[in-house]
Parts: C-alpha cells; sequence; structure tokens
C-alpha cells in the first residue's frame, strides 16, 4: 500500500490552520489515513487505494480540512477553454489505445511544489496506475511544445533526448539501456510500434509508458504544465487526469481543457462536472444503527466534501466531486457519514439475535484425537503445509509423483502443498538434535491431494505419530496404534505387512479398514534417518483423519 | 538440634563413633554393615552438620600394573628363558619361537649375569643355575606386593617400578570422630529403626508403626520433568474456537487450494486487483484451472464486476474473464469461506436459515520470503453475522468481545479499506504491558456487490479476519514470526499454558 511524505508545514497551510505533529497524528487515522511516523518537517502517512485523490499534500489537506470542519462542502472546479489539441492516430489502439490531457497555467513551481508533484505522478502510476500498466502521467513545459500534437506509433528506430540524459537514442535503446527503459518495457512487450506523443515541428515529447523527452522538462522556471494521460482504460484515465488538475488547482492553476480528435470521436478533457446519488437515510441508519436526521446527515456529507439537498423525505441527493474515484454505490457515501461521524463515537451494542454455535464435526473429532495422542506421551508439534520435493520424495527414499505444486513461489524451500505429514516430522526431529530424547511427537494436520473433484485437489487431514529415541521400535508404534483404535472404538481392522520405501522392509504395516488402508505405520529405514542427518531410531505412523472420521461417523 | 532431621544411618555412625574416635570409613563398615556409598553420604551430611571432624593423612602404597599379574602368573621372562634352555634348546632362533617377551628375558637374563651368547647359542652360566631353583628378589617382591606386606626391599620396588611391572597409588587415610556438638548429640539418640522409603512390604506388615519415618529436606531440588503437551499455537486456536462458538457461532471450513473466483471474484475484488498480483498470491501449476460453480452465481458475479448487475452499483466496470476466475491458487484470506458460506445459504434463505453467524480458524497462504517479520503462511479467524437488522455497532460488539475475551479490554476501530467492506475497520488493540496499539487486521459490513451476486439478496453481513499471531507472539515473548513453527522442543516443553 503506497505512502506518501508531507510537509507539515505546507499542510498545515492548505488545511488553514496551524496544527501540532500529535494533533495531526491523532485525527488523520479517523480519516482512514494511516499514519507511519514523522521527522522534524515532514510527516509519512498510509493512504489507502481506494482515495487516490488523497496521494498529495494538496489532497489530503482538502479532505482533512473538510472532515475537521474548516473547510466543509463541495469544492467545484471547472477548466477553461483553450485551443490545445492533440490528434490520436488509429495506430495506437493495438497497444495504448486511451490518452486524456490538460493544461494547468499560474504555477509557481518552487521545491516543494516540485517535490509534491512528483511523489503523486510516482504514486499515482504504482496504484491507481497498476505500475504504469493501466495509467501513464506525463507532465511537461506547456511552453515548449508546439501544438497540435499528435498521439500516434513509430518503430523502434526512432530517436529523441529521453529524460534526464543528454543525448539523442533510439525506442530501442531507451527499452534496453534506459532505467526507465528497463524497468518498463515490459508493458509494451510484444508490440512492432511504439506510442509517441509528437509536437507540431516533429519533436517527440514523450513516450509513453515508458519517458518523456529532457526538451520539455519541467523545471523551477516552469509557470504552465501539460499533462498526458496514457492508458489502457477510459475510466481510470480520466480519473488520474481529475485527481491531477484539481490537486494543481488547489495550488492557485488555471485549468484548461483540451480537445482530443479520436480517429472517430471528439472529446474535450478534463471532465470536471460532479455527480449526483440518491441516498436513502433510513438505510444509512439501519445500516449505522444511528439515529440521524437530514439536517445532521447533510453536515456529515459537507465534512466528507460533498454537498447534499434533501431530495424528498429521507431521501438526500449527494454531489460527489469530480476527484474522487471510489463511489460505485450508496453504501460508499454511507461510510462516509460514519467516518464523518467518527468510528470512535460508536457505541457497541448487543444484537438482538439468536443463534445456536457448533464445531465442525472433523475439527472436534481432531482435537478430540489430538488430545488422546497427548495422552501417549507425545508432544504436540505444528509444521508449515507449505513444502518441497527434495523433503517430501528424494530424502524419504521415495519416487518422486504428482503433487499439488505452486507456479510462482518466492522460495524453492515452499513450492509445493504437503501430500504426508511424515516428512514435515522428520524436519522437526533434523532440528532437534540438539535437544534431550525421547523424542516423540504427533501432528493432526492439514494435506492437500490431487482430486477430480472442481479443483483438482482436495485437502485432506491427516495423522503422523513420530517416536525417536534409542528403544524406538516397531513394536512401540504397533501398541500406540493399536489401542488408539480401541480407544476410538474401532475394533473391527487388520494389520497387514507392508512395503514402503521409507521404512525397514519386514518392520513395516498397513492397518485396513473395510478394505481401505488408513494407516501406514513401521520402523524408519536408515537410509532415510541417514538423509535426515539423523542418529537415533524412528518409529512412526501416518494415518488418514478424514477416512478414520467416515468410517466413524457415516 | 531435632533428631528427626538425622538420616537413620547418620544416628549408627554417631553412635559408633562415641565409642570409636578416630575411626576410619572401613572401620565403620566393619562395625555397622552399611554400604561404602552409605556411610560416603551420611558423612558427608554429619561433616555439614558439624557433627563430626575429620582428619587425612595420605599415603603411599604399590599395587602390580597389567604386565605384572601377567608375570605373577607365568613367570618372569628371564627366569622362563633358562628353564627353556635348561629343557634343551639353545638356539636363539628356536628360542625365539619358544619363549614369550624373549627378547625382554634376555635382556634381563644377561643384566644378571644368567647366560652367555656365543655363535647364535646361550648358555647358562653358573649363577643362573643357581638362579633356576631358587625365587629371585623380583618374584619375591611382586608376591609381597600382591599381599599388601608392608616391609618390602626399596632397592628392588625402584627396578620393578622401572620395568613397568609396579606402580605407586596413594591411599588417604581419614580419621574420623565427634566434635563437642557431635558428643552433645550421641547422648541423646537412641537407635529405633527408621524407614527412608516407604514400601508396599512396610505398609503391608505395619511396620512403619515402630519406626520413624525420615524427615527430608524438601528444598533439595529435583529432577527436572516436562509432560507432553497441545503446541501452544494450537491451545490458542481451541480457545478462539471456543469463544466463537460461545457467542453462537457455527464452524467452516474448506480446502486450502481453491479456485480465484471463492479467493477474490465472489469478493469483489477486480481482476487486475493489486491483491491478486502474483507478488502476493500463489498460483498452482498443478491443479492449474478448476471448474466455476453455478451458472447463477458466476453470472451474477460477472455482471457486477462488470455494471454493477442489479446491486445498484456502477460496478468496476471492465470486461471480467472467467479464465482469471479458473485459476487455482492457495487461499489468502480465510474470507473464502464466508464467500462459500454465502453462496450456500442461498440455498437454506427461505428455510428460516437467517440470522445465522459462522466463523472460521484457518491457516491461509502468501506469497512472501521467509524473515522474522513475514511468514509464507499463518493463521486467520473470520467470522461473518448474516441478518436483515444486523448494523455497524453490532459489529462493534462482536469484535470487542472477541479480544476482551483475548485479554484486550481496549479495542479501537479506524477507517481503512477492503475492496469487499464498507465502513472497514482496522482494529488495533492496547497491549498494557507494551503500552502500544497493536493493529490486528481488517473487519467491515460486506458490500451489496458482494452479498446479492451470492446470497441471492442484499442482506447485511458483518464480516472480519483478524490474524493472532501477534497476540500469540507476544503472549510468548516471541521476537521472531518464523520461531512459531521451529517445533523447537525445549521451547515447546518449557512453553507455559495458555491460561485464559
Amino acid at each position: 500500500m503506497p505512502t506518501i511524505k508531507v510537509n507539515t508545514r505546507e499542510f498545515c497551510n492548505f488545511v488553514g490552520k496551524n496544527m501540532s505533529v500529535d494533533e495531526i497524528a491523532e485525527r488523520i487515522p479517523m480519516l482512514g489515513v494511516a499514519w507511519e511516523g514523522h521527522t522534524n518537517d515532514e510527516f509519512e502517512v498510509e493512504v489507502f487505494p481506494n482515495r487516490p485523490d488523497m496521494l498529495s499534500v494538496e489532497g489530503l489537506a482538502r479532505s482533512f480540512s473538510s472532515f475537521l470542519g474548516f473547510k466543509k462542502g463541495l469544492k467545484k472546479y471547472s477548466a477553461e477553454q483553450s485551443e490545445y489539441m492533440i490528434t490520436v492516430d488509429g495506430s495506437v489502439s493495438k497497444v495504448r489505445p486511451i490518452i486524456v490531457s490538460c493544461v494547468i497555467k499560474g504555477l509557481d513551481f518552487n521545491d516543494d511544489l516540485i517535490k509534491s508533484v512528483m511523489q503523486l505522478q510516482e504514486k499515482l502510476m504504482l496504484t491507481h496506475g497498476r505500475k504504469r500498466k493501466k495509467v501513464a502521467i506525463g507532465l511537461h513545459d506547456l511552453d515548449k511544445i508546439n501544438f497540435p500534437l499528435t498521439y500516434t506509433t513509430v518503430n523502434d528506430n526512432v530517436r529523441f533526448i529521453p529524460l534526464e540524459f543528454n543525448e539523442e537514442m533510439s525506442i530501442k535503446q531507451i527499452l534496453e539501456t534506459h532505467p526507465k527503459g528497463k524497468e518498463y518495457a515490459h508493458i509494451l512487450q510484444g508490440s512492432q510500434n511504439y506510442p509517441v506523443i509528437i509536437d507540431a515541428v516533429g519533436r517527440i515529447i514523450s513516450f509513453p509508458p515508458i519517458i518523456n523527452s529532457e526538451h520539455t522538462k519541467i523545471n523551477e522556471n516552469t509557470k504552465n504544465i501539460f499533462v498526458d494521460i496514457t492508458a489502457l482504460d477510459a475510466k481510470a484515465a480520466m480519473e488520474v487526469l481529475n485527481i491531477i488538475a484539481t490537486n494543481l488547482a488547489d495550488r492557485g492553476g488555471r485549468i484548461f481543457r483540451v480537445k482530443i480528435k479520436y480517429p472517430d470521436s471528439l472529446i474535450y478533457t478534463p471532465d470536471l462536472s460532479t455527480r449526483e446519488i440518491n441516498v436513502d437515510l433510513k438505510y444509512a441508519n439501519k445500516i449505522l444503527g444511528l439515529n440521524l436526521d437530514t439536517e445532521q446527515a447533510i453536515e456529515f456529507l459537507k465534512r466528507m466534501g460533498y454537498d447534499a439537498i434533501e431530495l424528498r423525505k429521507d431521501v438526500l441527493k449527494v454531489q460527489i466531486p469530480c476527484y474522487r474515484t471510489d463511489i460505485m454505490h450508496e453504501f460508499d457515501i454511507v461510510e462516509d457519514i460514519a467516518i464523518a461521524y467518527g468510528y470512535e463515537n460508536f457505541d457497541a451494542e448487543i444484537p438482538n439475535i439468536s443463534t445456536i454455535g457448533g464445531e465442525d464435526q472433523l475439527e472436534a473429532f481432531a482435537t478430540k484425537i489430538r488430545s488422546l495422542l497427548v495422552g501417549f506421551g507425545l508432544q504436540e508439534v505444528l509444521t508449515f503445509i507449505l513444502s518441497n520435493k527434495n523433503a517430501l520424495f528424494e530424502k524419504m527414499n521415495l519416487k518422486e509423483q504428482d503433487i499439488a505444486e505452486t507456479a510462482n513461489s518466492k522460495t524453492s524451500e515452499y513450492n509445493v502443498v504437503r501430500n504426508w505429514l511424515l516428512p514435515s516430522m522428520m524436519d522437526v526431529l533434523a532440528r532437534n538434535k540438539h535437544n534431550d530424547y525421547p523424542q516423540n511427537i504427533f501432528e493432526v494436520g492439514d494435506c492437500v491431494e490431487l482430486a477430480s473433484n472442481d479443483i483438482g485437489a482436495a485437502t485432506v487431514k491427516k495423522m503422523c505419530i513420530v517416536l525417536c529415541h534409542a528403544k524406538a521400535s516397531f513394536s512401540e508404534i504397533k501398541s500406540i496404534v493399536e489401542s488408539f483404535m480401541k480407544n476410538i472404538g474401532i475394533e473391527d481392522y487388520a494389520i497387514e505387512e507392508d512395503n514402503h520405501d521409507s521404512f525397514i522392509p519386514g518392520r513395516t504395516a498397513k492397518l485396513i479398514i473395510k478394505g481401505r488402508e488408513i494407516a501406514l505405520f513401521g520402523e524408519i529405514h536408515p537410509i532415510v534417518l541417514e538423509k535426515w542427518g539423523l542418529e537415533m531410531p524412528v518409529a512412526a505412523c501416518e494415518m488418514n483423519v478424514n477416512w478414520l472420521f467416515e468410517e466413524i461417523f457415516k | 538440634m531435632d533428631l528427626t532431621q538425622l538420616h537413620e544411618h547418620e544416628k549408627r555412625i554417631i553412635k559408633f563413633l562415641e565409642k570409636n574416635p578416630k575411626s576410619s570409613v572401613e572401620d565403620i563398615q566393619k562395625e555397622t554393615k552399611l554400604n561404602k556409598d552409605s556411610i560416603e553420604r551420611a558423612i558427608l551430611w554429619l561433616k555439614l552438620k558439624g557433627l563430626i571432624e575429620i582428619t587425612e593423612k595420605s599415603k603411599d602404597y604399590y599395587v602390580l600394573t597389567l604386565e605384572g599379574e601377567e608375570y605373577l602368573k607365568t613367570g618372569l621372562p628371564e627366569k622362563r628363558l633358562l628353564k627353556t634352555i635348561q629343557e634343551g634348546t639353545n638356539s636363539i632362533d628356536e628360542l625365539k619361537n619358544k619363549v614369550s617377551y624373549f627378547s625382554i628375558g634376555l635382556v634381563w637374563a644377561k643384566k644378571n649375569e644368567w647366560v652367555e651368547i656365543a655363535n647364535g647359542k646361550i648358555a647358562i652360566t653358573n649363577k643362573g643355575k643357581e638362579a633356576l631353583f631358587k625365587k629371585t628378589k623380583d618374584e619375591s617382591v611382586l608376591n609381597d606386593i600382591t599381599k599388601s606386606k608392608k616391609e618390602l626391599d626399596k632397592e628392588v620396588v625402584d627396578t620393578l617400578i622401572k620395568r613397568g611391572l609396579v606402580k605407586v597409588k596413594q591411599d588417604v587415610k581419614r580419621d574420623i570422630s565427634l566434635t563437642e556438638k557431635g558428643k552433645e548429640i550421641a547422648k541423646t539418640i537412641k537407635l529405633t529403626k527408621e524407614i527412608s522409603q516407604i514400601t508396599p512390604e512396610i505398609i503391608k506388615k505395619g511396620e512403619w508403626k515402630k519406626a520413624v519415618i525420615r524427615a527430608y529436606d524438601v528444598n533439595l531440588p529435583t529432577p527436572k520433568i516436562f509432560p507432553a503437551k497441545r503446541h501452544y499455537m494450537m491451545q490458542i486456536i481451541e480457545y478462539i474456537r471456543k469463544i466463537w462458538i460461545e457467542l453462537g457461532f457455527k464452524e467452516m471450513t474448506g480446502p486450502m487450494v481453491d479456485i480465484s473466483f471463492w479467493n477474490f471474484d465472489a469478493l469483489f475484488q477486480p481482476q487486475d486487483h493489486p491483491a491478486r498480483d502474483l507478488a502476493d498470491t500463489f498460483y498452482m501449476k498443478q491443479p492449474d484451472y478448476g471448474i466455476l460453480p453455478d451458472k447463477e452465481i458466476v453470472q451474477a458475479v460477472k455482471a457486477t464486476h462488470e455494471n454493477g448487475w442489479t446491486c445498484n452499483s456502477t460496478g468496476w466496470q471492465y470486461k471480467w474473464d472467467e479464465n482469471v476466475a479458473k485459476k487455482c491458487i492457495l487461499r489468502t484470506h480465510t474470507t473464502i469461506l464466508s464467500a462459500r458460506t454465502l453462496a450456500k445459504l442461498r440455498e437454506d434463505i427461505a428455510k428460516d436459515a437467517l440470522p445465522a453467524k459462522y466463523f472460521s480458524v484457518g491457516r491461509v497462504f502468501r506469497n512472501e520470503t521467509l524473515d522474522w517479520k513475514h511468514l509464507a503462511e499463518f493463521y486467520q479467524t473470520d467470522g461473518i453475522v448474516v441478518g436483515e437488522d444486523v448494523n455497524f455497532r453490532h459489529f462493534l460488539f462482536y469484535l470487542k468481545r472477541f479480544f476482551a475475551k483475548l485479554g484486550f479490554d481496549k479495542a479501537r476501530f479506524r477507517p481503512a479499506y477492503f475492496p469487499y467492506t464498507e465502513l472497514s475497520t482496522e482494529i488495533e488493540v492496547w497491549h498494557p504491558e507494551h503500552k502500544s496499539w497493536i493493529e490486528i487486521g481488517g473487519a467491515g459490513i460486506f458490500r451489496p456487490e458482494v452479498v446479492k451476486p451470492l446470497l441471492g439478496k442484499d442482506i447485511p453481513v458483518l464480516a472480519w479476519g483478524p490474524g493472532f499471531d501477534r497476540i500469540v507472539m507476544l503472549n510468548y515473548k516471541i521476537k521472531d514470526i518464523r520461531e512459531l513453527y521451529w517445533n523447537d522442543l525445549k521451547q515447546l516443553r518449557e512453553a507455559k499454558l495458555w491460561l485464559k
């Protein structure tokens, strides 16, 4: 989740009140912004992804100021007419089809503003822009551009001077060697044509979503800027544009519209009009457990930057500011009423409903057998469900078999889901060689087996007992297994000799109930002990708890 | 001094020493018939209690080495050499085979001037003939040493020590006597039978009636033992399950490997949502794709994502792809179970199934590189309350109650964001020892875009899914989260029970 750094002095200026850092830290989390910490002149907060409009000092201060009641109500923004134009070539439709834009004039690009606008651009591209893939933002010095512009595609031999460089590079070179080129080349992968914005004298000013030209770079002398937003998705592009335009307007900039000529349509951006949504006050009160009247509700809505009027009894018509991207349902407005009311001001109340609780039967059974196993003097352990093929097969002296496997694990140690517990238990023994023996342990835990159900895999509860001490033997584990069966009331079973490569031949057995092999037990083969680095004999039993459960309860 | 604090053995030794001052352990043993270990233990205690004094004198004595003992049995090699020559063998080569330790024997025979060598043959001298028929000094001394004779020929002994047949040992002789305090006590002791270990025999025969049962020092250290028990994490899981059941919740369980549909799509997470990124979610290579549930639910979820369906919502406004929803994953949260439960409730909704409350405690997975703060799998506990009349204040009640049961009387709630809830809430609890707020996890009321496609009806559903690793770590003073699954048996054996 994105965090931003905010200059405290600047923030207070925008809020319209001098506040101490402690006051801000106390109140701002109740607006839905997580406090991360502060230094002498800056504080850091985490902004949740539903509120990209708060990713800069202007937007954050705007919301906070009205939340505290200083500058309440809807803030209206408008864009002036202009002659700036971008023509969109049809060739972009396959690469990066959307472009929207605006011009902001009359800004004073001091250090604070440069830092703040860069942060906003970067965080918006990261979050709302999905790391530039969905939306990319270019900011340019307006006065270095010759209009009209063309948004089109070129091949990778075309050259221009990219930002922070002083010589021309081809698109190909940029993608291969420029730091931003290398970082974002994957977005354009598979394309032969590359999107660029070219000005009236044929100069490339931007190569979205990778890099701008050095020529139009913003510096401390910049007064007027040109904003280009390219995207895969028109809605997201417009949202990002509105956030940038309104935040810069809060800095005193004047917003100008840009005419965009698509092959088959003509649009003007930005569109800063408000949206309207009706909110049923009874619905809001019911969900919140409150009894707000129209006046109170309207006051709370104003504190969240909305305007509202009573449309008819118990129905409010709410105007949504153009920078809010997250309002999908009237419930979103109800949430904002709750935030304005203050989560800390709600009194908890016992609901007047009665239900009967209960355990899942299999989980309840697992709990019972766990306490039985403790009675045998076995210490319970708790291990990871994720494992690797080396542990499950090679170290158990087994041939590899098909199991549930992940596609993208960050560590090779955890890239399959275990299909049995014994390897996890061997791992516990291997890690405990420095501790006192006997080490008699058990786990009742989940495993995953490939299956022919809708998912292709089934989660199966298994149980594993491991005895590890100088005299651990087949007869000891057999005693426990038989006593275990007797204690859970199963008498009708057969024990037969078995062959399993993890166990010593002639000291391996299976327990069969109605033809189903429910458990495997015996003495672990010294080959296996050696692979785990163990110097103590081990006797073990692995049992399918799901099947056992079915035998008893079904 | 209270006589019951004296062991029966100690009393007997005091009584013996009363009449026999300056006795040794052996002297005491002869008289009291106690075994040597018991006497040693008793005199140690008596000395600590200040009842006896011990003076030690050390004295050298001799014993045979292994080689010495062998020669004593088979004869000295030089003597055996003489005998063999006497019996008619005189060639060096033959003698070498017949006489064991031949070379040693030859060296000493020559030194004693018992033999002469000429032309590969050995002949006995007159001195040798003399020696043949009598016991030499060496032999007598070896013999004397085994009989612990006191008067020994010092010169011979030294030679034997040099030959490695005899070694010196030191004997510490202790003279044990009563102190003044001991003598005082001795006067008061009347020997009765004392019982230390009560045996079935003693009880059966009633012997204890005629004896004193010795008092123990109750502060003496005893061996450490450890019980087998439940893993502390599992104890807490059981406790959490109990809390929910007490509050009237039914348990839900489900598969670890599932399809993305239930984990994400059904919870209204758009298909390009960052949480679905490869970076956070374990996608499966095998099984790679699963089968989507009922068409009715799938169509409703699709429409809700694309345009809000009949939820009075705008939806996310993008083209929903069912292949993305079919991808198999390891569940990233137990909220997946809440989604599946809502879909199941749909069938029973007409049959008075509502209001309904469900909980789960289960393992979830995140594609993380493990370090002291991060695990790739951990536990979560989810809960939902489905009911026409439930609201945000009820939601706060359940969560406050739950955390109070876990020992946190102060919980606070601040606005947060999750794609599937409104009134999204971050829960924090106050840790009185650490004097800080601890983030526990998320909660909220399910969005209509989640509830309606699954349940078929827009009804409030309170929902939460906090983790509890942090609580366990704080309770057990664990700094590194990986320790929760290390299973260090020493740690498990010593871990306190979860006593809430």
